[in-house]
């Protein structure tokens, strides 16, 4: 396993370029003929979030008690919005390049990797709309906020994790892509994002806590809204929830991606 | 591996599964978990289906010879160049290589169709493994070679054919590879294009790389390499000098000559 994560940055540092050109490919890629360009990384998530505060706020008048509800609903969304976009788009990505896998000998591990760093800069700055909202909101800043990085840092271990495995099942079972669809959308209810966890009742809430984006919430939450440093199991959990997963996807990924050349 | 040897084939089999394709579906799999009898007719389906791409071949080749491989369509010859190119690894045997491999395989197999010449000479440097220092470098020099400088800045979808192919053959050739993997690519582009990058690949064998060729223009074989290997059916019929290619001709035309009197 180690001499595998070694390997696979003497990779990486070979293939560093590559990795920037494929992230940069997919920027212009996406942004080409588009009037506002790149702008739209920053509009299009305020806006989506836009309609879902509207929705949530006005019509089914939710809450959270003691906080600011756009603030909670924001902080939740963001991350959760990551995490969707950025393992869906990692699932297909080596399926979506045969073309290339096919021609030539590339570390395969690279387009799902490639997948999650792109989303990844979207949704930093994705922060920038969260951060205006935080402010405009007088929740305001305080000095823990210098402790977000940690949480961000295992939310990028956990995507990639989720994207090596779900990319490396899906050469062999595209059904995948559909099953997913639908895992994605209940797993988006089971995250407390707009609702306030109290509502669940106590013997369910252990379900809930099983989910690793729920400790990522948490642990952003406990600093954006409650202004405090979430205690260290919030931090032991955060931990376990980014390299438990990313351990299994590495190691389905490497047990399997010889084999992909025979799915194409 | 000694000094003077390049590529090294031992026993090298690929079994490719024919039946792939079919029997994968969800629904046949849990079914089958089942069925003992059904698993073990699926066993022997499985092994009448396998299809043996190449089967024990074992050659050597030496620093700077120009090999030529031969045979009819489906004898394993672009398995065989995938194999040593690393894209594929043998389901037996062992492939050891002594030196950086420039495959052309697929000319043009890692461009993006909706970028611009330019970003492509970049992206397509990188999945070859170079750094941007390096085609920065040499920039000018594909631009000149492929003569495109006036449509540098057109996305690679609005180009000819014959233009993508003249690109890619002058991205794929400005290094000075150890071991250059060509794939009957000689035939792109216009005439003048041709003689231009056929003198490119005598430049490159001069300067002492070596050159694992196909190609079905015998003509072309006879006149660059010094080594053939006559593939059949995925074995090895004969390793020798330009002579073979006299060998295969002749049992061709047999074969064909029989096909003719059976006719009539």
């Amino acid at each position: 396993m180690i001499k595998t994560i070694k390997n696979m940055f003497i990779g990486l540092k070979k293939y560093s370029f590559l990795l920037k050109q494929l992230v940069v490919r997919d920027f212009k890629v996406k942004y080409k003929r588009s009037f506002l360009g790149v702008l739209w990384s920053l509009l299009y998530p305020v806006l989506t979030m836009s309609v879902m505060a509207l929705v949530f706020t006005q019509v089914f008048k939710m809450s959270a008690t003691g906080v600011n509800y756009l603030v909670y609903l924001m902080s939740g969304l963001v991350i959760f919005n990551y995490f969707s976009e950025a393992t869906n788009l990692g699932m297909s990505s080596v399926v979506a390049n045969f073309g290339l896998i096919n021609k030539v000998y590339i570390p395969k591990y690279i387009f799902p990797l490639s997948k999650c760093i792109f989303v990844g800069i979207n949704f930093l700055l994705t922060l920038i709309p969260l951060y205006a909202i935080i402010l405009l909101t007088g929740t305001g800043i305080n000095i823990y906020h210098l402790l977000l990085p940690f949480v961000v840092i295992c939310l990028f271990l956990f995507v990639v994790g989720m994207a090596f495995f779900l990319s490396s099942i899906a050469v062999y079972l595209r059904d995948m892509f559909y099953i997913y669809g639908v895992l994605i959308t209940l797993w988006m209810y089971m995250t407390p994002i707009m609702y306030d966890f109290s509502i669940i009742p106590e013997k369910y809430q252990i379900l809930f806590k099983l989910n690793p984006l729920y400790w990522f919430i948490k642990f952003a939450r406990d600093i954006i809204l409650f202004k405090s440093i979430p205690v260290p199991s919030v931090w032991l959990y955060c931990s376990i929830c980014a390299i438990v997963p990313l351990m299994i996807g590495i190691f389905v990924f490497r047990k399997t991606q010889d084999g992909f050349i025979y799915y194409v | 591996m000694n000094q003077d040897e390049m590529i090294k084939i031992e026993d090298v089999s690929m079994r490719f599964n024919l039946g792939i394709e079919k029997g994968f579906s969800l629904k046949q799999g849990f079914v089958d978990i089942f069925d003992a009898k059904k698993r073990k007719e699926k066993k022997e389906r499985k092994k009448k289906n396998e299809f043996w791409a190449l089967k024990d071949v074992d050659f050597t080749i030496k620093k700077g010879e120009v090999v030529g491989l031969i045979g009819s369509n489906g004898a394993g010859k672009s398995t065989l160049l995938k194999i040593v190119a690393g894209v594929m690894k043998p389901t037996k045997g062992k492939v050891l290589v002594g030196g950086n491999i420039c495959p052309m395989i697929e000319l043009g197999a890692g461009f993006d169709m909706d970028l611009t010449a330019r970003e492509n000479i970049y992206l397509n440097g990188a999945v070859m493994g170079y750094d941007k220092p390096f085609i920065d470098s040499k920039f000018n020099e594909i631009v000149e070679f492929s003569e495109l400088d006036k449509f540098l800045d057109v996305p690679v979808k609005n180009f000819s054919s014959g233009m993508v192919a003249r690109l890619a053959f002058s991205i794929a050739t400005v290094v000075n590879p150890e071991i250059l993997i060509v794939d009957e690519i000689l035939s792109v582009g216009d005439l003048a294009f041709q003689a231009k990058s056929e003198g490119k690949m005598m430049e490159m064998i001069n300067g002492g790389t070596t050159v694992l060729y196909v190609s079905h223009s015998l003509e072309s074989i006879k006149k660059i390499c010094d080594k053939v290997i006559w593939l059949d059916h995925g074995h090895v019929v004969k390793i020798g000098d330009i002579e073979v290619c006299n060998e295969y001709y002749r049992s061709i035309t047999k074969n064909q000559e029989e096909v003719n009197e059976e006719v009539n």
